[in-house]
């Protein structure tokens, strides 16, 4: 194939064609090229990580409603409190409805990327060790409950034990895909779940509201603002590494 | 700049190149993917692949989603060390330079 061909796709108007595989098929001064070689990575990596901030910032709102939910079940009372019914199903819809959200954008951030089997296998075991684990929390405080484990104390078993139980999972995320961000999480968020029992019922709820929501909306501001910082290098150039 | 790989050494073929290291080394990229995230024309994008291809720095594949066809992409091996020693020569340039 010769410079100037084609692909019968190309909507691109002739003139403009040439004259940008003119441009592209020129080399730069080596500083130019060292900084375009760099702003390149940094521009794919802000393209593929654009959803991070947006991520957090629905875990912030889901945690921080969420949990705020399940303490105004007693957490104001005598005043006021919210009917059991309305907080559990409040605080599950958020926790859904931000999971899969979270599928989605991960799934869209991805699209047109294939792994080997290898990793689509890590994959598939880790997505399955959610399920799997959240079940295996469920059935342990059902087991619990039948030795003598009580409603009140349940309370704080079973959102404690969720919350220790993400945090790992970050951990192994990070651990597995090299992400410092999903591993850093994970770390805040287990050292929030064995904090939260000391506070006490229905204040460990308040506790997972504000601490790790504020976690997952601190997360986010970071991301934002590094992804800002990656863009305006990828964009405005920057001294080569 | 003699000694520069001149397969890499084009803005374009550069862009690609570094784009494609991005990823890990068993992983591979959609076409319309790529073009997307380089914002290249189709044509223009085909036709630089194709001078990576005859140098052996990138493996395409072909697969069937449904019906349609679609071109996967990744460095090779030699393609990512290629790009290694590229950025490693640039830098000792730039560091000859007073």
């Amino acid at each position: 194939m010769s410079p100037t061909s084609v692909s019968p796709a190309d909507p691109t108007p002739e003139p403009a064609r040439n004259s940008s595989l003119n441009t592209d098929t020129e080399a730069l001064d080596p500083f130019a090229m060292l900084a375009l070689a760099d702003n390149q990575q940094r521009s794919i990596e802000q393209q593929m990580g654009s959803f991070v901030p947006a991520l957090a910032l629905i875990w912030a709102v889901a945690w921080s409603v969420g949990f705020t939910m399940l303490w105004l079940i007693d957490g104001l009372a005598p005043k006021f409190s919210l009917p059991l019914p309305a907080a559990i199903i409040t605080f599950a819809s958020l926790i859904l409805v931000a999971a899969g959200l979270s599928t989605w954008m991960s799934i869209r951030a991805n699209r047109g990327i294939k792994s080997s089997a290898e990793s689509a296998f890590t994959g598939i075991i880790y997505g399955a060790m959610w399920a799997a684990g959240s079940i295996a929390i469920i059935v342990f405080g059902y087991g619990l409950e039948a030795n003598g484990m009580s409603a009140e104390l349940a309370t704080i078993y079973y959102p404690t034990a969720f919350v220790l139980f993400a945090g790992i999972m970050y951990v192994m995320a990070g651990a597995i895909w090299s992400e410092s961000f999903s591993a850093v999480t994970g770390g805040l968020l287990m050292v929030l779940a064995v904090v939260g029992p000391f506070c006490g019922y229905p204040n460990h709820y308040l506790w997972f509201g504000l601490a790790g929501g504020g976690t997952f909306a601190l997360l986010a501001l970071v991301s934002f603002i590094r992804l800002r910082r990656v863009r305006a290098l990828a964009e405005g150039g920057g001294r080569h590494g | 700049m003699a000694d520069l790989d001149p397969v890499i050494h084009a803005q374009a073929r550069l862009r690609i190149t570094a784009a494609l290291a991005t990823l890990d080394q068993d992983q591979s990229i959609a076409f319309p993917r790529l073009q997307e995230l380089l914002d290249m024309t189709p044509g223009n994008l085909s036709t630089h692949l194709k001078k990576l291809e005859d140098a052996d720095y990138i493996v395409q594949t072909k697969e069937f989603l449904g019906r349609k066809p679609v071109t996967y992409l990744r460095l090779s091996t030699r393609g990512r060390r290629a790009y290694e020693d590229y950025r490693e020569q640039l830098r000792a340039l730039l560091d000859r330079e007073p």
